[in-house]
């Protein structure tokens, strides 16, 4: 489609050209442009295969007839009444929201300062590095040992319990601490607050210094310097780094199974229940949605900033 | 008169490396100071230490009759443009250009309608008018230096710190500035230190010049003097229009290892029998056919022709000695024909004596 556009132009321009200059050779033909589409052809074909397909059948199989024991291709709306129509799966995607914008807080809260320190005031390129990669140390373990090592940090008899009991400032353990909606979002935060550090220091570090310097020189305290300069300069960090976070949030479930006792139930968790009990139609209705919200979160975030001027 | 700046014995280490070492110089009200030096002379160094980025290690900065160690940059009223410009990217030139007024910590009792005015001012002033909503990439390389300039001259600072302003120009537009810089100045009456490692910027630029050499304040003059009268062969070398002789003197000559030169006439001989050097400049040495020796009350040395540059009022040739040291030959066009000059011919070059300086 697009090289035929393409190549119709080049035969207008040629055209002309020849016109012109009757007796000047018509300019060798670009084929560059058109193999170049190649390159991308096994991106297309790999993406179009397992992503596009799959994505449009999983809303085609949300209309098929869910029954007990089996799935059948007639179509029907009955799986996105029952969705729209449960407290249960409507409380979902509030938990879902609710979680992902606890989470997008406590990260960015956790984070931007850290990101801040790496990127503006450690000065040694190397030492950055290192801050940073201490940032990613705990990705060499599993992800589910990360997640359940939280059991004994915050369970009754945990370790944070323990010694708050010892030191006497409780006389009862704090049984919120876990199974809870706060354990899920502690928990969540440890594991996702990288993702927003690094692209936020990496914005960071791109400031010429130079810049916050002749700020200073025209009379600018630290905090004006951070709200006119620094902070608008790091947005771009920030709403990647928001993308981020958002999208494994919203598609998060085994977080909130290890830490909340199943209590918490997020969209991811619903998915994984419904696959379990073979409710492949229903499981594709809470699919679809999820992707939506996740789209349109990402969407939104993008319109903060333009992205496009920045790389 | 009270001078406007004062540095007394600045000295700026960097482990075992000396930046500044012992710098002391004091800058008139609303005089145009050139800072002269090659890279790595301390020149920033120097600017950063009196905009307040940087501490000196020993000595003091006196700034309007008051110590200012312990007044942080944003409270010391001093401007400085920055050598890549620094402008803040996120922002329309007008943006740019009012951040000092919108955002500094003192004096903050101006009206927004006053700064308005006073931007816009400014602005016309540089000559960016129409320009005011464009963004940073929107703008080229002269109009970003203007933007520098009005950003830094809008919040009227008594000392203007240019750091190679011009550096980042092309050379036509470096001529340009020059001149509008030059204007500036003079309109506004603001101190302007103006740190290059251009000789003829330096020389076109500044009321009074000061040449740094590896840390420490080689000359401070007056243009003409520094150029006619260069204080070390430090000094001659930076103003690249001196070829220079390493050697001693001798009774009446000076000994080097390409000849000898009688001293006869010539300005400040050095002590006989100390090593020093001798330097005769560009366009005062006079190349003729070999045949045509030099007399004995002239100066020379005899020498192949390399090449030659042309730079539209002058041409400058190089020639090399037996030994190998290059000995550059400027003729002004205004003065001599053109020269034409025989490829690895070898020819006498003469010079006055008088013309010569001895360094001791």
């Amino acid at each position: 489609m697009v090289a035929t556009r393409d190549e119709s132009e080049m035969t207008t321009t040629t055209t002309t050209i020849a016109a012109e200059n009757a007796h000047v050779d018509p300019p060798p033909r670009n084929n560059g442009a058109r193999v170049a589409y190649w390159l991308i052809a096994p991106g297309v074909v790999w993406m179009g295969l397992f992503l596009v397909l799959p994505m449009l059948m999983i809303v085609y199989v949300s209309f098929w007839t869910q029954t007990t024991f089996k799935i059948e291709p007639i179509l029907t709306t009955k799986s996105w009444v029952t969705f729209f129509a449960s407290d249960t799966y409507l409380g979902a995607l509030g938990t879902t929201v609710r979680i992902w914008l606890t989470v997008l807080a406590t990260t960015l809260l956790v984070g931007y300062p850290s990101a801040l320190f790496v990127g503006l005031f450690v000065k040694n390129k190397t030492i950055q590095t290192v801050l940073l990669t201490l940032c990613v140390i705990p990705f060499w373990t599993s992800f589910l040992i990360r997640v359940l090592a939280w059991r004994p940090m915050l369970g009754k008899e945990g370790a944070i319990n323990l010694i708050l009991m010892k030191f006497g400032i409780i006389t009862q353990p704090i049984e919120a601490l876990l199974f809870s909606d706060l354990s899920v979002v502690i928990g969540m935060t440890q594991i996702y607050c990288v993702f927003m550090v690094g692209p936020i220091a990496f914005m960071l570090a791109r400031i010429d210094p130079n810049i916050i310097e002749a700020a200073r020189d025209l009379g600018a305290g630290f905090w004006r310097i951070f709200r006119t300069i620094i902070l608008p300069l790091s947005m771009p960090g920030v709403v990647v780094g928001a993308i981020f976070v958002s999208v494994m949030v919203l598609g998060e479930f085994a977080t909130s199974a290890a830490l909340s006792g199943r209590k918490v139930n997020l969209l991811g968790n619903i998915i994984v229940t419904q696959v379990g009990s073979l409710k492949w139609a229903f499981a594709a209705v809470a699919g679809v949605i999820l992707t939506i919200v996740i789209g349109a979160v990402v969407a939104g975030l993008l319109r903060i900033v333009d992205l496009r001027n920045e790389l | 008169m009270q001078p406007l700046l004062t540095l007394n014995g600045i000295e700026r280490r960097y482990g075992d490396v000396a930046a500044l070492d012992g710098v002391s110089f004091s800058v008139a009200p609303g005089a145009y100071v050139a800072l002269l030096g090659p890279s790595g002379s301390g020149k920033t160094t120097l600017l950063r230490v009196i905009a307040g980025f940087e501490q000196p290690d020993a000595g003091h900065v006196v700034f309007d009759g008051r110590r200012i160690r312990d007044i942080p940059t944003h409270r010391r009223g001093i401007g400085i443009v920055f050598q890549n410009f620094a402008l803040f990217p996120h922002l329309t030139v007008e943006k740019n250009v009012s951040f000092g007024l919108l955002n500094r910590e003192s004096e903050t009792n101006m009206d927004r309608r006053a700064i308005d005015a006073k931007v816009r001012d400014m602005i016309a002033l540089v000559g960016l008018k129409g320009l005011e909503s464009r963004d940073m990439h929107q703008i080229s390389g002269g109009q970003r230096q203007r933007v520098a300039l009005a950003r830094t001259l809008v919040t009227e600072p008594r000392l203007v710190l240019l750091d190679e302003p011009l550096g980042a120009l092309d050379a036509n537009l470096r001529a340009r500035m020059r001149d509008e810089l030059r204007s500036l100045h003079d309109r506004l009456g603001v101190t302007f230190l103006h740190v290059t490692g251009s000789e003829a910027e330096a020389l076109a630029m500044g009321d009074t010049i000061i040449v740094l050499d590896r840390g420490r304040i080689a000359q401070v003059d007056l243009a003409e003097s520094i150029y006619n009268h260069p204080a070390s062969p430090q000094v001659a070398r930076l103003l690249n229009c001196y070829n220079l002789f390493e050697g001693a003197v001798e009774g009446r000559e000076f000994v080097s290892s390409v000849g000898r030169f009688p001293l006869d006439g010539a300005r400040a001989p050095g002590r006989p029998g100390k090593a020093s050097a001798y330097a005769i400049r560009h366009d005062r040495i006079a190349v003729r056919p070999v045949d045509r020796p030099i007399s004995p009350d002239e100066a020379g040395l005899a020498a192949t022709f390399v090449a030659s540059e042309y730079s539209g009022s002058s041409v400058l040739s190089f020639f090399a000695t037996a030994g190998g040291q290059v000995i550059e030959v400027e003729d002004h066009l205004s003065l001599r024909e053109p020269p034409n000059y025989a490829q690895k011919q070898g020819y006498a070059l003469a010079w006055e004596p008088r013309d010569a300086l001895v360094f001791a």
